[in-house]
Formats: structure tokens, sequence, C-alpha cells
């Protein structure tokens, strides 16, 4: 049986569609990742699978349990992180965890081992108000709220928007022992670089799942050669490119700029003999493997 | 669990920079301030006289008028555009000219040669003023009847007997009508802006992720302010019996028991607002539109039968009236709820609308 199993699902508002026909299934104990941009509807799917919202179409299952019939039994099992920090400000750090495991029936102490190695590092500040805490401190104890009960599924909705790079690696070093203790974590982020670090991933663009797999399933199904050109001067030469024969694509990617081509109506001397032509003769060009956002990137030009 | 619910609100509720001390300083400003305030006893109106006969005569009318205790005297000359002149510099509340033939013409009991012109900018305060005039003017007729012998002039004294608040004293008839505005707005207003602000927050989304039931939640987020109402009943009336030496005429259990009815409105009010409110903003402006709305059309301030037809009809749905009619009539008239079935009965119809449809708006929210 999958941990999470979803199919068909839509969801209009208004007349605006922000679902459409969306189809997953995730294994125990992965983290599963959904990455997409702002306002492709990952927090609708999320609302949808924690039981706060019900979706005009389709139907899914948590642990087996229907997220329309049984959400009452979904919502024991579940913890859920929402985007935005959102725990009492007023509360202290201590007071905001006994409160989600009152909350669920249960007390800090009978599940402290679960939290132990997330919480030791916020207890010297136990008596502070939530409010006071840092940015990465409010995180960690929103996941420590979230993990208290031991749910088996955990629900993070885009977690490290907003967090530095350090504490994001260290978030998801946190989000691998958690996986490790059995859990199943179903996460969002609009980064692509955090994809790779999911065990499976699915690309959501305005409401369709564009592309599901392992991040290695996903970068060895992208169908094209990729250069990294930079240097020179780099916006007619954007422009140049996008117009020659053979190449699918090109994006600006940092300071440098990406290059799909179809090795069947081009190659790698034609485009260097295009860029020449046109006097950008100190470009840096090199051939690259693709990465997550580069498959995202193709597989939303569809 | 709902032990620990209740727990965690009242301890916000307590770390609240704000709402404790307001909760204290309520009842006692509204005892101690407010009454005076929001009397309606007119005193010190300004009066000037235009005295163009300057006789004993004159002087005794205005005499009878100063020591009345409600006008102030603020020129007495000849000139009735000086005295114009002061009212529209707001200086002169009334004026009373006096013709010169004043003396003669009273004496011989023929006419009454003066005149009387009040400011009714302020509407309570000319209509009062001109009432106080007269019946200055009349006292002086009297008196002067009485002393001349003359039963020429048909008079007949009318002589007043308020019932129920014999000294016809501003500050009784307002302390049960400030309770009943300071519980509805504790009771309605507060709970709205604490729901919604959880939801500005984000954390009735965690909340409803959880086992708990979202009527368990909504409860326990009411009770510290019915907590603090009945606190706040129990003050006021504990301050307007030390300070004021008020007490309450009919049985106190019947003010709590209108309290309670009053709250189950009010809870289903407080709970529809929330329930269309996105955020703070929005949600005071509808408290906003409600508060005034049912003080003035409550009868507290106005009395409701001297409305036009169609404001009274509107006042039928506000429970406030009911509530201010009925907490007024027990502590002043010492009414059983007997007598005030229809208080009961309009208080009950308008709680059973508001609860549900705050609780059908609330289920499909979800």
């Amino acid at each position: 049986m999958k941990t999470i199993e979803i199919s068909g699902i839509s969801k209009n508002y208004g007349q605006v569609p922000a679902l459409r026909d969306i189809s997953l299934e995730v294994n125990q104990g992965e983290i599963f990742g959904l990455i997409g941009p702002d306002g492709a509807g990952k927090t609708t799917l999320f609302r949808i699978m924690t039981t706060l919202m019900l979706a005009d179409t389709g139907s899914g299952t948590i642990c087996g349990m229907d997220i329309v019939r049984d959400y009452s039994r979904i919502r024991k099992i579940i913890g859920y992180m929402p985007g935005r920090f959102s725990l009492y400000q007023d509360l202290s750090v201590r007071e905001n965890l006994e409160y989600f495991a009152t909350l669920f029936g249960s007390t800090v102490g009978k599940n402290y081992d679960s939290i132990k190695e997330i919480y030791s590092q916020i207890e010297p500040f136990e008596k502070r108000r939530a409010g006071k805490l840092s940015g990465g401190m409010k995180q960690k104890l929103a996941l420590c709220c979230a993990l208290v009960h031991k749910p088996s599924v955990l629900f993070l909705d885009e977690p490290t928007t907003g967090v530095d790079a350090v504490s994001r690696s260290e978030f998801w070093k946190m989000l691998d022992r958690i996986r490790k203790s059995g859990v199943t974590v179903f996460v969002s982020t609009p980064y692509m670089d955090e994809a790779s670090l999911c065990d499976r991933l699915a690309m959501i663009r305005e409401g369709r799942i564009i592309g599901t797999g392992t991040p290695e399933q996903i970068i060895s199904a992208y169908p094209y050669r990729l250069l990294s050109v930079a240097g020179g001067n780099m916006y007619p030469l954007l422009k140049i490119l996008r117009n020659t024969e053979g190449v699918i694509s090109c994006f600006s990617f940092g300071n440098a700029l990406h290059l799909a081509y179809d090795p069947e109506k081009t190659g790698l001397p034609a485009i260097l003999a295009k860029i020449r032509e046109n006097g950008s003769e100190d470009c840096r060009i090199r051939e690259i493997t693709p990465g997550i956002e580069d498959c995202f990137m193709q597989l939303a030009g569809k | 669990m709902w032990k620990y619910l209740l727990e965690k609100e009242f301890k916000q509720f307590f770390r609240d920079p704000g709402l404790p001390k307001m909760a204290l300083a309520f009842p006692v400003l509204m005892m101690l301030v407010f009454p005076f305030a929001v009397s309606m006893d007119i005193r010190n109106i300004n009066l000037a006289v235009v005295d163009n006969c300057m006789s004993e005569e004159s002087s005794r009318l205005i005499e009878k008028c100063t020591s009345s205790g409600y006008f102030r005297l603020v020129s007495h000359g000849h000139s009735a555009d000086e005295a114009m002149k002061l009212m529209d510099e707001n200086k002169a509340d009334a004026i009373i000219t006096v013709m010169p033939d004043f003396d003669r013409e009273t004496v011989s009991g023929n006419g009454f040669p003066a005149g009387i012109k009040v400011n009714t900018v302020n509407g309570t305060k000319g209509s009062l003023g001109s009432q106080y005039i007269l019946q200055c003017v009349r006292m002086y007729l009297a008196e002067k009847n009485q002393a001349s012998g003359i039963q020429a002039v048909q008079y007949a004294e009318i002589s007043e007997k308020y019932y129920f608040n014999p000294g016809m004293d501003y500050k009784l008839f307002m302390i049960p009508a400030l309770i009943v505005i300071a519980i509805t707005m504790i009771t309605a207003f507060l709970p709205a802006l604490n729901i919604v602000s959880e939801k500005e927050a984000g954390t009735i989304e965690q909340i409803n992720v959880t086992p708990v039931s979202k009527t368990a939640f909504i409860v326990c987020k009411m009770i510290p302010y019915w907590a603090i109402a009945f606190f706040i009943l129990t003050a006021c009336l504990v301050i307007a019996w030390a300070v004021f030496g008020y007490v309450c005429r009919g049985n106190i259990l019947w003010l709590y028991l209108f309290t309670v009815l009053d709250i189950i409105v009010m809870a289903g009010l407080g709970l529809l607002i929330s329930n269309y409110s996105g955020n703070a903003q929005q949600a005071m402006f509808v408290i906003w539109f409600f508060a005034v709305i049912f003080m003035l059309m409550s009868g507290i301030f106005t009395p409701i039968a001297s409305m036009p037809d169609w404001a009274e009809c509107i006042t039928y749905l506000n429970p406030m009236r009911y509530y201010a009619d009925a907490m007024r009539a027990v502590f002043l008239k010492g009414s059983t709820p007997a007598d005030l079935w229809y208080d009961i009965a309009g208080l009950a119809a308008l709680g059973t609308i508001m609860v549900g449809l705050a609780i059908s708006s609330y289920k499909k929210s979800e």
C-alpha cells in the first residue's frame, strides 16, 4: 500500500483552475518533493491532502484512509507545517509545544524521543516567547510542534522559503533524520536546487503535474544536449541563439546562458560558428549535464 | 483537552499588554465617569437679557430665571443687536427680551410682553432650555398672582411625580444602560477580533489539522470573554451600590439571566463577523457599523417611541433594544421575567437566528 495515493484531483477557485487532474503516489518512508513556482497550486494541493479543503473532483487516501470520509482519523496521524510561521507568538517555546501535544491527546514527555534531536537545539530558549525567536529557531519550533505527536506523515509547505542558505541545508539534514525514523515526508519548495535532496519528486506548474520520478530519472529523461555559454554581450547573444536552427531553448541562468539543442539537427561546431560570427569571441562554452531546473524549463515549455 | 484549550486562552488574555487592564478599568471608568458625562440634565444655559423696561417687575422675572440654577446670566442690557451678536458668537444660548411696558401690562393682567429666543443648534439644549424658561415664567406669574390676589387668569398648577426614578436622576437611568453597552462590546466584538487574529496569524489552520473539533476551539475562545462580562456586571453593581448607593430594585438574578441571553445573541454575531472577515481591519469596520447602530437604535440615549415608525421597526432587530429595556426595568422598576416576556422572546428569537446563521456559515467555510 502506498502511503499517499491521490488520483484525478481538480480544484477551481471560481473560474480560475488551481489544480487540474493531479495524481500522485508516495511510498512509505521517503521524502517526496513537490517542486514548482509560486502560484503553481502547491498550497492548494497541501490543503486538500491535509483535509482542510475539499477537491472538486478526484479522490485520495493517506495511509489507506480516505481524505474526505476519514478526515478525522487522518488528522490524528499527520503533522502539518504551513508555509507561514503560525504558532502562538505570545506563548513560550515550551507552551507552544505542550499546547500542540495536548491537542493530539498526548504530552511532550511521552514523545520527547521523537523530537529530542531538533528540540535540544532550542531547549535553552524554552521560556522565551515564540515571537521573539530568530527565523531559524522559529522554523525548528514549528517542526517540533508538527512532530510532537509522532505523525506517520509529515506535510511541510515551503518550509525553507525565506530561510538563509545555511539554515536551509541544516533543515534538509533534519528532514533526512526524520525520514530515517520512518516518517514519510511530503515537502514542497519553489527552490529547484532542493529537488536533488528528495527521494522522489513531482514538478507542478499551473496546476498540472509536468513530471515525476527520482531526480536521476528526471535528469536522464532530458531529451536534448545542453551547453553553458558565459561571457560576451549576453542579451544580444541570447536573441541570436534563440533564432539559430536546431536550438530548442536558450535561457539566462545566473551569469551564463543554458542552451539546449537537438543533436539530430545541429551540433556543437555549428553553434560555435554562430557565436563567433556574431563577434562574441571570448565566450566560454562547455557541455553540461542538465539540472532539475533545466528539466523543469524543458517540461514546462512543452 | 478542554482544560488546556481554556488555559491557553486565559494565558494569552493575561499576557496581552492591554486587555486585562482594560477589563479592570472599564467598569470603574464606566461607573465613576460616564454617568456624569452622559447626563442629560442641562445646566449652565447662557442667558442674555434685553431689558427695555428696567422696572421692579422685570428684574423679578430675571431673578426668577437666574435663581433656578439652570441659567447663567451673561449679559443684561438694552440692545437687542448686542444680545443677538452674543448668540451668534455662541456666548448666549437664550435671549429674553422684555418690552418697555412690561410692568404695566403684567400688573394689569392684560398680557405678557416679553419674547424668548433660543439657540437650537444643539437640539437637546435648545428644547430643554426653552422649557426651563417657560417654567420660570410660569413660576413668576404664579407668585405674582398669589401676591396680588388676582384670580382672573385661569391657572392650574401641574406637578410631576416620577415613578421608579423619583429624582429623575440621570445617573441612575444610565447605569444599567452602560452595563448593557459594555457587555455587548465585550462579548460580541472582542471574541470576533480574537478569532480573526488567529486567522491572520495562520494558527487557526494549524489547529484545523488537529483532531480538536472546531466547536470546542471556538467555545473555548469565547468563555474567557463571558467570564469577563460577568465580572464587569458584578463590578458595576458593586460600584453602583458602594459609590452611589443605588441598589437593583428587582432580583439581581434576573440581571444575570438577561445577560446570559444577550451573550448568546452576541456570541452568534461575533462568530458571524469573524466568519466573513479575513483580517482584523475588515472585522473592525463591520464591528463599528453594528456598534453604532446598536447603540443609537437601542433606546439607551433617545426613546424608541419618539423614532419614526420605520426606524422603530428596525429597532426590533436590535438585540440591545431588548437587553437595555430589560436591564433598566429590572434595575429601576424591579420587573420579573414574567413582566418582560417580550424582551425574552426578542432575545431568544434573535439568538436562534444569529447562532443558526453563524453555524451554517461556519460550516461552509470548512
